[in-house]
């Protein structure tokens, strides 16, 4: 059985990287186009160095992502207490998702600074948004017969939000961690973006633009890859987590 | 017993419950019957607290509240969900009192089942069971059984019978089933809508309920008694 569910996406990925290489070789400007092979190999040779910016990418992307995850479900909590704090607070919640990160960016540079701490602040304004938006929907949609059952035990607020109201809404919260994971990651590359210029060592983002300026298509792309790769993993450990939770229990991890 | 006087409500424009003046005495198994929008869930949902009334309620302080689709928390095992209520109502001695309440409803070796593997009747049962193990005056039930097949229905409603001649509490219930609410009941309210009120309140005779009352013409004609005094205010 497993082996069948993994043979499709492996054959799409065989011919993907099929066409690559021969539409590389079609074009013959490995400056422009390297083929696979050629990308492989300089992953390999620039191991070490891309490892430096995987683990810096990687302490900035995980540090912003909990921090999201913590303040997003804090801050849902907060606006599920009242009608009032909701209206109050969620439009500049929706403001989170709809600045330009890319334009803020350079802002949040000049006030934090070149430093990591920047890099981790722009991961959190990109997470954020999702994490709170899911939470309180499943903050909000508890079955209105548990909540009468829990008031007909007159069940205080608190008891009634641990007991009821969080487990509830643990589907959803996981549904938005799963969509704040890439999201993490992207926004400490485009923190690295900002900061990074003329450094080789660096996060993965710093070490594409210096990568780009002197031309290295293939070592771009390999740092590309392992972007996409370590955003790919934030999301494989959380639905691997949010699996544990539910699968005995709820619809969508059966 | 459970003393009801004076008990309206409205909703915004509409009235959904006229004045009701109700007395129920302990022990006693009432049923309310009546069209949607009578307000026979209005009328439950105020003698359990949940609805505030201009008039007042008269109840013993245990009581429990028994929904339409079981109310069981999903992510909780069968195990844990008999214990909730008495988490809630911070009653001790839970294991050993859950242990026997699941034993009463035959629920015994599904500790560690989730309520999505129970099938409707094992899920009324143990909502049943979560409340019966708080050992109440009385119970408040929402149309209980409307979720299940027909002879899962009967069957729980003979099981409910026992479990109401053994334990002794007050039993209200609210059915859109007739036939149920004569098998079950000392008394039958029936309402009528807009605006909600009690029309009639009649008594059922039989002693002892057992399947074999169903068969009886006295049976049959009490439920078609019933049902034309429903049709009458439609």
């Amino acid at each position: 059985m497993e082996i069948k569910r993994i043979i499709p996406p492996v054959l799409i990925l065989l011919l993907f990287l099929g066409s690559w290489h021969l539409g590389a070789l079609w074009y013959d400007m490995s400056f422009l186009l390297p083929t696979p092979l050629t990308v492989a190999k300089t992953f390999i040779s620039d191991f070490p160095i891309i490892m430096i910016g995987l683990a810096q990418t990687f302490t900035a992307a995980f540090t912003g992502y909990v921090i999201a995850a913590i303040l997003g479900i804090l801050i849902a909590t907060v606006m599920s207490l009242s009608t009032v704090l909701e209206r109050s607070l969620y439009p500049y919640a929706i403001l989170l998702q709809t600045v330009p990160v890319v334009a803020v960016a350079p802002l949040i540079v000049l006030w934090f600074g070149l430093e990591m701490r920047s890099i981790i602040i722009i991961s959190v304004i990109i997470a954020l948004f999702p994490i709170i938006n899911n939470t309180l929907l499943g903050l909000k949609s508890t079955s209105k017969t548990l909540v009468e059952l829990f008031d007909y035990h007159d069940t205080n607020k608190l008891k009634t939000f641990v007991k009821l109201r969080f487990p509830a809404a643990i589907p959803n919260i996981i549904a938005g961690l799963k969509i704040s994971a890439g999201l993490s990651v992207i926004g400490a590359i485009v923190g690295e973006f900002i900061i990074g210029s003329g450094s080789e060592e660096g996060g993965l983002g710093v070490q594409i633009i210096y990568a780009q300026s002197s031309l290295e298509t293939s070592l771009v792309m390999a740092l590309i890859l392992t972007a996409t790769a370590l955003g790919f993993a934030f999301f494989i450990t959380v639905s691997t987590i949010g699996y544990y939770l539910l699968h005995k229990w709820h619809e969508s991890e059966q | 017993m459970i003393s009801i006087s004076k008990a309206s409500k409205s909703f915004e424009q509409t009235q959904a419950l006229e004045e009701v003046n109700l007395d129920i005495a302990t022990g006693e198994f009432i049923s309310i019957v009546g069209p949607s929008g009578c307000g026979k869930s209005t009328l439950l949902r105020i003698i359990a607290g949940l609805i505030n009334t201009n008039g007042s309620v008269i109840k013993p302080n245990k009581g429990a509240f028994v929904f339409q689709d079981s109310a069981l928390l999903p992510w909780r095992t069968v195990q844990r969900n008999v214990e909730l209520l008495m988490e809630l109502e911070g009653v001790d001695n839970k294991k050993a009192k859950a242990a026997i309440a699941l034993e009463q409803v035959g629920l015994t070796g599904f500790e560690n089942s989730y309520p999505h593997q129970l099938s409707g009747g094992m899920k009324m049962r143990l909502s049943l069971a979560r409340s019966l193990v708080l050992d109440p005056e009385y119970i408040l039930l929402d149309e209980p059984l409307s979720a299940v097949d027909e002879l899962t229905r009967e069957v729980l409603q003979e099981e409910l019978y026992d479990m109401w001649s053994r334990d002794n509490f007050t039993a209200i219930l609210v059915t859109h089933n007739i036939a149920e609410a004569v098998y079950l009941s000392n008394r039958v309210i029936v309402m009528s809508p807009r605006p909600g009120r009690i029309t009639d309140i009649v008594d059922i005779p039989f002693k002892k309920r057992t399947s074999a009352i169903r068969n009886k013409p006295q049976f049959s004609r009490l439920v078609n008694d019933i049902s034309e005094k429903l049709r009458s205010w439609k």
